[in-house]
């Protein structure tokens, strides 16, 4: 399904609601999806892997990656944009998405460690 | 018992190495941490060596990694075996291990440069094949105590990352030859 469409789709719920409500389009503006509370969600690093190994963002939002395994590990996207360096077990890093745009990462050390975030 | 001790002391390449001829027995608790202590040691020496020796910068790294994470999983397992009471008990795997650990290292010792490359990371490729053979053959299968198991079936995963990485470097360096 097209991001683009959907988000479309959710506006359209929330005018066809808010109208039958009998709210006031100053009312409506303000709450515009866009303007959503930016959301943290965490992704947990054990047994060297991330989990859940697929989180679906929205521009705004924070990702926080906590190692809770037993040793060092990285959360580096591919191609440039974050990079943890070594997260040491109990450590963590925290990164905001700006960019409406899917991102890949894995762990440096770890090849079959792999994650993705999707930004919509 | 016997098939673990023989796998690992084949991976290792040991001639010498003790052949269990007794009559197949599963291991306890106590031998468990004993073998996964042993198997995490024998990997730090060899990988203390490469972050030495090492030839290429990324099998230096690669050395130093082994370093950590085992260095990572020996003490969790130490610090579960004194919180559950249980002394490591020594057996013939963890006794071929330590021996194949000791010749391997001992060989290594005597390269220099790309040989010391592809021998310290061809014998990574086989000992976390064999490793990885004991964990899910015998070592988990046999761990009575539930946190032990959970401690093995935690730590797997980064044993098959390691073979995984082991293989890519091994693959660069047959290309350099």
């Amino acid at each position: 399904m097209n991001p683009g469409w959907r988000r479309d789709a959710v506006a359209a719920v929330w005018v066809a609601a808010v109208a039958g409500a009998g709210w006031t389009g100053t009312a409506l503006a303000a709450r515009a999806p866009s303007k959503a509370k930016p959301a943290t969600h965490t992704v947990t690093i054990d047994a060297t892997s991330y989990a859940p190994a697929r989180l679906t963002v929205h521009p705004g939002d924070t990702v926080v990656w906590v190692n809770k395994d037993l040793i060092p590990h990285t959360a580096t996207a591919k191609g440039g944009g974050f990079d943890s360096k070594v997260l040491a077990a109990g450590a963590s890093f925290r990164f905001t998405v700006k960019a409406k745009a899917g991102i890949d990462y894995a762990c440096l050390f770890h090849p079959t460690m792999k994650g993705r975030i999707d930004v919509e | 018992m016997t098939h673990t001790a023989l796998i690992i002391a084949a991976a290792l390449a040991v001639p010498a190495a003790p052949r269990a001829v007794e009559a197949a027995q599963p291991v306890n608790d106590a031998q468990i941490a004993s073998i996964v202590v042993t198997a995490n040691q024998v990997d730090i020496d060899a990988g203390k060596l490469a972050s030495e020796r090492a030839a290429k910068p990324e099998v230096k790294k690669f050395g130093e990694l082994m370093v950590t994470d085992h260095t990572g999983v020996n003490k969790a397992a130490v610090d579960l075996a004194t919180k559950l009471k249980v002394t490591p008990q020594d057996n013939p795997t963890s006794q071929s291990l330590k021996a194949g650990g000791d010749k391997n290292v001992a060989h290594l010792k005597t390269l220099k440069g790309a040989a010391f490359d592809k021998a310290y990371v061809d014998q990574e490729v086989a000992y976390h094949t064999a490793v990885l053979d004991a964990v899910d053959k015998t070592l988990i299968p046999n761990a009575s105590n539930a946190e032990l198991k959970a401690l093995l079936v935690k730590v797997r995963p980064a044993f098959v990352a390691h073979l995984e990485h082991a293989k890519q470097i091994q693959a660069t360096l047959g290309g350099a030859h």
